[in-house]
């Protein structure tokens, strides 16, 4: 089939790769480069985390994410990325005296699935076996099957597989007006397709009127002193920061690491992204100081060592949410659109897309 | 809603609006927007609090949350939430004015940057200029007596002690307390804000003779914020419901309120105190 894939942030690659694998060619259209670097799946910290996101989220983003879990294997290999996802487990903790915010979180979790039930504690002693430069706390949560996938470097390999393949076409820096069954508008012209797939993001607001865009900010940290291995929330009355490794980058890669930043990395130093807050704003402008003061003096409290890391770069992006904060998908003839994956971007994609699939072009 | 509530003589007037709900609701910490919408319909709410964050002043860009408050057809209730003094407080509020159309302000000048309580020198200051510029102050502070005095003083009709901690769920701290600044300002609407965990707590508020209570957590942190939202409808109403019929004097010992003659021992024992 001639497909057409509108908007090629996270979930138009996870299409893409979905799609070549049943031997159907492509056109991908984005209104921005094919880099990627302005999706918010490029700013994501790609945390996969069913249980945690829990304490805000419902139970279906809890399936769904298990989904995805077990489907994001294939789809790094195949993208030639075989060290871009980890699932060692996910620490929560808290300062002594928000001990009450590690009971509401674990309380929350255990009222919406039973599973939560196996949720590991630590103390002092079993967290410092973990991970020896969280020693300044005393209590955790230890999730086992959580884990991350490499947001940044997903994004690259993935453009640059789709990129080399023969039967994708990519349009890139094209806007797309508008989306009809088998049909894509550009500057009044239509161009026919087998099937469309709407993943445009906030850019689909023409077709989606409850879609809005929830405001997330995070900086990235590089620090030599400190080896934090699994991703790490802090609980706090205020802000849930969370403190994910990205390791010491690509070896023996020739791809950045980071688009963005201009500072080479030291040899074996880390890198860390912070964040993540969440503000009820459409706003892209740059990181605030009262945003920056939160997450790193959080960051600080975490581990006191972060106090000699470089901040080496702080992006800010939006997700495209819907009222209830659950992904929306919609199949008719020869059109499907997938969105509102809001800050669980990488969670749900792989699952979402399979999904859609099933239920739309080979329903 | 019960019958009771829409009868005029329940409702009740503040900032020059007749309201029947005495339970004012904040808009923060919710699952979702979808799931705020429900718990605040449900909640019976006519007032809702909203925090004007300096980073979603841009009207526009925050457009699709101040899209679903105001759809909500209540009273919008803006705050300062994050203000650590009285001049950050008085620009927010003159900022809020002009965002949501109202000369309504939840004055909120905090002191302490961990627990959140209210500076109320700051509050005092903030209060007098904003009520000069004609906005009616709902301020926010402890429940001390000498600062709802001076409160008053510089011409808040409305005062809103706390509970006890923000965020805390402690419920009532110091009931003495707030039933001696009810004393003192029988003409001014009183309003608990903030501890509150449970209903229960509100209920209790409500006894005092409060004219309303304030919460945000106790509704949008509860498992089933909905759910949580329609006990707290009901906590208020027969708080006040309990005020207005009087409560009994409670007395140093035990009297039956039926004859002991004929009852089983047993049944003797469950007699309330």
């Amino acid at each position: 089939m001639k497909i057409a894939i509108v908007g090629t942030g996270l979930v138009g690659r996870v299409l893409a790769l979905n799609l070549l694998k049943q031997g159907h060619t492509l056109t991908l259209f984005d209104k921005s480069s094919k880099d990627g670097t302005s999706a918010a799946g490029f700013t994501a910290a790609g945390m996969l985390a069913p249980f945690a996101e829990l304490e805000t989220a419902e139970s279906i983003i809890f399936e769904h994410g298990k989904r995805s879990i077990q489907l994001w294997p294939d789809l790094l290999k195949e993208i030639g990325l075989f060290d871009g996802y980890k699932l060692d487990g996910t620490i929560i903790t808290a300062h002594p005296q928000d001990m009450s915010e590690l009971n509401h979180f674990i309380g929350t979790l255990k009222h919406k699935v039973a599973e939560a039930e196996e949720i590991e504690v630590l103390d002092k002693e079993a967290l410092t076996k973990l991970e020896s430069d969280l020693e300044q706390h005393n209590r955790a949560y230890y999730i086992k099957d959580e884990g991350y996938v490499d947001a940044q470097r997903f994004m690259m390999f993935a453009g640059n597989y789709l990129d080399m393949r023969s039967e994708v076409t990519w349009r890139e820096n094209t806007l797309v007006d508008k989306i009809e069954s088998g049909k894509v508008y550009i500057d009044e012209e239509v161009e026919a397709f087998d099937w469309v797939f709407d993943a445009r993001g906030l850019g689909a607001k023409e077709h989606f009127s409850d879609l809005r865009g929830v405001r997330g900010e995070v900086i990235w940290l590089e620090a030599n002193d400190i080896d934090i291995t699994r991703p790490t929330r802090l609980l706090h009355p205020r802000y849930k920061i969370y403190v994910v490794p990205r390791g010491s980058g690509c070896e023996g890669m020739d791809i950045a690491y980071c688009n963005e930043c201009k500072i080479s990395q030291e040899p074996g130093s880390k890198r860390y992204i912070i964040g993540a807050t969440e503000i009820e704003s459409e706003d892209t402008s740059p990181l605030s100081v009262r945003s920056s003061m939160e997450l790193l003096s959080a960051v600080f409290s975490v581990n006191s060592n972060f106090g000699e890391a470089r901040i080496v770069n702080t992006e800010t992006n939006c997700r495209p949410a819907f009222r209830d904060n659950l992904p929306r998908i919609e199949n008719e003839e020869k059109l499907t659109r997938i969105n509102g994956l809001y800050r669980h971007g990488y969670l749900l994609a792989p699952a979402i897309v399979e999904k859609a699939l099933n239920e739309g072009i080979y329903g | 809603m019960t019958k009771h509530m829409q009868t005029n003589e329940n409702t009740w007037e503040i900032g020059g609006k007749r309201l029947s709900s005495r339970l004012l609701i904040g808009s923060a910490l919710y699952p979702s927007p979808a799931n705020m919408e429900e718990a605040i319909r449900t909640s019976g709410s006519q007032i809702v609090t909203v925090a004007l964050r300096r980073q979603s002043a841009n009207v526009k860009a925050g457009g699709d949350f101040w899209n679903i408050i105001k759809s909500l057809g209540i009273e919008v209730l803006p705050n300062t939430a994050g203000c650590h003094s009285a001049k950050e407080a008085v620009t927010t509020a003159q900022m809020a004015r002009e965002v949501f159309g109202t000369n309504w302000i939840k004055l909120e000048v905090i002191g302490d940057q961990y627990n959140l309580q209210p500076d109320p020198f700051e509050t005092v200051k903030a209060a007098e200029v904003l009520i000069k510029e004609g906005f009616e102050v709902f301020p926010y502070t402890t429940d001390d007596l000498v600062v709802a005095k001076r409160l008053a003083d510089v011409g808040c009709k409305i005062i809103m002690p706390w509970g006890s901690m923000i965020g805390s769920g402690k419920g009532l701290m110091n009931p003495d307390n707030l039933i001696a600044i009810r004393k003192q300002f029988p003409e001014l609407k009183l309003i608990v804000d903030a501890g509150i965990g449970k209903p229960s707590h509100a209920t209790q508020a409500m006894e005092l003779g409060y004219d309303g209570v304030l919460l945000n957590s106790a509704i949008a942190l509860a498992h089933d914020p909905v759910k949580m939202a329609d006990a707290f409808k009901y906590a208020v109403e027969a708080g006040r419901l309990g005020y207005e019929a009087g409560t009994m004097q409670q007395r140093e010992f035990a009297s039956a309120s039926t004859p002991t003659v004929g009852t089983p021992f047993w049944h003797q024992f469950n007699e309330e105190v």
